[in-house]
This record gives C-alpha cells, sequence and structure tokens, in this order.
C-alpha cells in the first residue's frame, strides 16, 4: 500500500496554509522516490481596484475589511513602510511595490507614477498568479517615505487577495486573473474638493500648487488610468451634487454617487431598485421620512458603458438620520446582505470615515458585500 | 477623561452634520480656513504630519514650481508634480497613522464596538 504523506516541497514553493503539496512514495523501488504534486484545495480569490489614493488604509480598503471580517494591518515585524495590510481573511497589496522606476529613476527619465514604464507588469503578473494558485512570494516593497525600493517581503496566500493601485486592470494578463475589479471614478472638481481637503494645512501647500498637481498629472491620468475603466465589472463614480441649483456646493460635500455595475459577471448580482430593469426615480423623503435639505434622491436604470450592458444606482445627496439610511436600505435589493440592517450597520459602525453620510460610503459598503459574497459563492462551489 | 467624553459625542454628531471631514472636528487641531487666494501658503503646518515627510514634501513642491516656471507642459514638469502628490499621499497616510495611534482608547475601540467603553448613545 502506498503511503501518502503532506510535505513541503522547498525547492519551487513556500509552504502555503492554503495548499498542500502531496508527496507519493513509491514502493517499487529500491530507493525512495519522491514526486511532488502541488494540490491546490482552495485557489485564492483577486479582486482588483483601482483608485487614485494611493498605498495606505484608505476609506475604501476599511470598509472592505471590515465587510470581509477583521482589522487589516500591516504585517508584523516587517517593514514599517510597507504598503501591505494583513487581515484574518484578506490581503491588500499595493501595486506601487512594482515600480521599476524609483523616484529619482522616475525624475531622471522625466516619466509620471502613472505612466506605465515606470512599473514591472510581468513581475506582477507573475506574482498575482502564484498567489492566486497558493504559491507564497517574495514581493518588492516601495517606500513612500524614502522613495526607494526596499528588501522584499514575503506574502502568504490569503483567501481573498486585493490589489489595489493605479494599474490594477492595466495588463490584460492581471485583468485575466482577477475574479472582480473595481473601479474609483472621481470626478475632476471633486477630486479637487477632496485633495484640497486633505493638502491645505500641509505647509507649502497652496491652492495652486494643489490644482497645478492635477493638472500636470491630468494627461498622464486620461492616456493610461482611464481607460481601465470599461474593464471595471463595477464602477464608483462620484461626482458633484446635481440637487444644489446655481453654483452649488464647491466644496464636494453633497455628492452624486452612481455604482455602475456591469452585467453577466459570474457570482456578481447587480443591485436594483423595486424592479429589476426598469427605469426608477425616487425621492425617499416625504410623508414617511422627512429628510434635512438637500435631500435625497436616487435613481436607477440599465443602459451601456464602453459597450457592455450594465444597471446603475445612483444616489444624489446625504443621509442624515439613521432612519433614512434604514428605509433606504429596505428598498434596495441584491445586496448581498446576511441579514436586515446589515448596510446600516456597517454604516453606522465606521460613521466617522468619510463619506459615511453619502452615496461614496454606501455603495463601497455594498461592494464589499457584494466581493464577501462573491468569496462565499466561489468557495462554496469547490 | 474629557477627550474620551468628547470623542463619545462625535459620532452622534457626525452623521448629523454635513460633513466630509469628521476628523478635523478634534478639539485639538487649528483649522484655518481655505478661502485664501494669490500664491498664499497656509502658515499652519498639519500638526501630525512628521516633521521629516512635511519637509520632503515642502522641497518637492518649490522643486516642481521651479521645473515648471521653465518650461511647462513638458515630462519633467508632470513627473515633479506627481513627485509631490506622492509625498502629499505619504504625508496623508502618516498622519492618518499617527492619528489612528495616538488615542489608545479610540483605537480599542475601532476594533471593538460593542464593548461597554465604547458604547455609542444617541441621545
Amino acid at each position: 500500500m502506498a503511503a501518502f504523506t503532506a510535505h513541503t516541497s522547498a525547492a519551487t514553493s513556500l509552504y502555503s496554509p492554503a495548499g498542500t503539496a502531496i508527496l507519493l512514495r513509491s514502493r517499487s523501488r529500491a530507493y525512495p522516490t519522491t514526486t511532488t504534486i502541488r494540490v491546490s484545495c482552495s485557489k485564492t480569490v483577486v479582486i482588483g481596484v483601482a483608485a487614485d489614493s494611493g498605498c495606505g488604509k484608505s476609506t475604501f480598503m476599511r470598509r472592505l475589511t471590515s465587510v470581509l471580517g477583521g482589522g487589516a494591518e500591516p504585517p508584523r515585524g516587517g517593514n514599517p513602510n510597507s504598503n501591505t495590510l494583513v487581515s484574518d481573511t484578506a490581503t491588500v497589496i499595493c501595486l506601487d511595490d512594482y515600480h521599476s522606476l524609483d523616484r529619482a529613476g522616475r525624475k531622471a527619465k522625466g516619466v509620471t507614477a502613472l505612466d506605465p514604464r515606470a512599473h514591472d507588469f510581468d513581475l506582477m503578473y507573475e506574482q498575482v498568479r502564484a498567489i492566486k494558485e497558493g504559491r507564497a512570494v517574495e514581493k518588492p516593497v516601495y517606500n513612500h517615505v524614502t522613495g526607494r525600493l526596499d528588501p522584499p517581503e514575503l506574502i502568504t496566500p490569503p483567501e481573498i487577495l486585493v490589489i489595489k493601485g493605479l494599474h490594477s486592470m492595466y495588463d490584460e494578463r492581471v485583468r485575466d486573473l482577477l475574479d472582480l475589479s473595481i473601479y474609483l471614478d472621481i470626478s475632476n472638481e471633486v477630486k479637487f474638493a477632496w485633495k484640497v481637503q486633505r493638502d491645505m494645512a500641509e505647509r507649502g501647500h497652496s491652492l495652486e500648487s494643489i490644482r497645478a498637481s492635477i493638472e500636470a498629472r491630468k494627461p498622464d491620468f486620461d492616456a493610461y488610468i482611464e481607460p481601465q475603466k470599461q474593464y471595471a465589472d463595477a464602477v464608483i463614480e462620484v461626482l458633484p451634487t446635481q440637487l444644489i441649483p446655481g453654483p452649488g456646493d464647491d466644496e464636494g460635500k453633497v455628492l452624486r454617487v452612481k455604482l455602475i455595475m456591469k452585467e453577466g459577471v459570474e457570482h456578481f448580482a447587480p443591485v436594483y431598485l423595486f424592479d429589476e430593469g426598469s427605469t426608477v426615480n425616487w425621492i425617499p423623503c416625504g410623508r414617511k421620512l422627512s429628510c434635512s435639505y438637500p435631500g435625497i434622491r436616487f435613481a436607477y436604470g440599465f443602459g451601456a458603458y464602453f459597450g457592455h450592458e450594465v444597471s446603475v444606482v445612483e444616489m444624489d445627496g446625504q443621509f442624515d438620520k439613521l432612519d433614512e439610511l434604514i428605509y433606504v436600505e429596505t428598498h434596495l435589493s441584491n445586496l448581498s446582505t446576511k441579514f436586515y440592517g446589515e448596510v446600516a450597520q456597517q454604516m453606522l459602525k465606521h460613521a466617522d470615515f468619510p463619506g459615511s453620510n453619502n452615496g461614496t460610503g454606501l455603495f463601497q459598503t455594498i461592494v464589499g458585500l457584494k466581493i464577501r459574497d462573491l468569496y462565499e459563492q466561489i468557495v462554496a462551489r469547490r | 477623561m474629557a477627550s474620551t467624553v468628547a470623542s463619545l459625542s462625535i459620532p452622534a454628531t457626525t452623521f448629523a452634520a454635513a460633513d466630509v471631514l469628521p476628523r478635523r472636528k478634534a478639539a485639538s487641531r487649528v483649522w484655518f480656513p481655505v478661502a485664501r487666494r494669490g500664491g498664499f501658503s497656509v502658515r499652519s503646518t498639519g500638526p501630525a504630519t512628521p516633521p521629516d515627510i512635511s519637509d520632503k514634501l515642502s522641497e518637492s513642491i518649490k522643486e516642481a514650481e521651479a521645473t515648471c516656471a521653465d518650461e511647462k507642459g513638458t515630462a519633467e514638469c508632470a513627473a515633479a508634480w506627481d513627485n509631490v502628490e506622492e509625498i502629499s499621499a505619504a504625508a496623508s497616510h502618516a498622519r492618518d497613522n499617527l492619528k489612528e495611534n495616538s488615542d489608545p482608547l479610540e483605537k480599542y475601540c475601532k476594533d471593538n464596538p460593542e464593548t461597554d467603553e465604547c458604547r455609542i448613545y444617541d441621545n
């Protein structure tokens, strides 16, 4: 009877808890021969997020890791400037780590970080594929403080891998590895308002410098980053509000947020309002619900987005009471929640995060729930 | 203790106010209004930004302004401003990290909002 034992093969792969390698010992020879067959019992689910907020705990990542169950922290004992976040179920890696040119190199060549020439897509593809197949990798680390590449860190395959950066969907091979892809599309006015809020307290920055910075990056952004929108399964588009007439709200506080979801994506059922496949315009404020200015307006519809069929849910305005949030949640369908009120609970849990009272928080939370649902469906299938 | 009480009351009001910047409500921050134009730099340092990043940021801004003064719209100009953006993002993340780790109660409550010390009452 042949003996089978689980064995870690040191040569080609590093031991990962998620996968196992089986060693076959053949009895027909005089000496033991070993043949290693790698069997992945669980392949990692890979999610791609394209966003321009740099590497670090962005609000979207915090909400996502919260939905997936657990705080995400940089790997313990590693580089303190690591861009990676690890939680119980998910690991978030920042694609800036795959820079082929460091800050000095980019300056010498006159290349922005948005330019694909500054990235090593081959290595990105190799490593994401390796993690997806259950092998641990030594991923380079890009130190944002010094602007140089630090020694690599070990990444063991998690249950869910999130790759976050500007070029998550740029390379075709990496795109094929993604189980779900999300693009955060911030319109220019909102981007300016947010960057002003972020940078104005900094010594050295002024409105002009912030504006100049956005404008200087715009050509590369439009050329390399924007086109990724067409490949995304879900796009969260943030626009200025339409509820305040005239010059409106130029501080970017009231936002109109659209969640554009591609139809026909495996394990991903688009959210809808009332009646799937119809067009709905809904103002929940009225007799049953009282809202303060400027109120809330929802829209749901379908259409085409870069040639794909999509469903679009849109929210304009702000929540200012818990009631409004629950009321809205009651009327949305296909949210992939596990219990009634889960969206509201998640939003309240992080009421101090930016966007907790408008569509950005709502749709980020919903996308997080969709990702959890996708992961559970994939796992159930195995 | 006072800061604990303040932080317990903040979430209730955050939800009510049309506020995209709840973090800036902390009483210890001095918030200068944004309405300055004409090449003025706001003089307050982001109080929590580590000084080395803050210095790097100011330097990179000066450098970018210098590079773009000569030749606007070139690749070098774009690269210089992109550099500024990268350092600004790093500064913002450093501030967030410092803020997160500054108050042990806040840190604990973030992970355990249901415990008695961290409960938030809405009335």
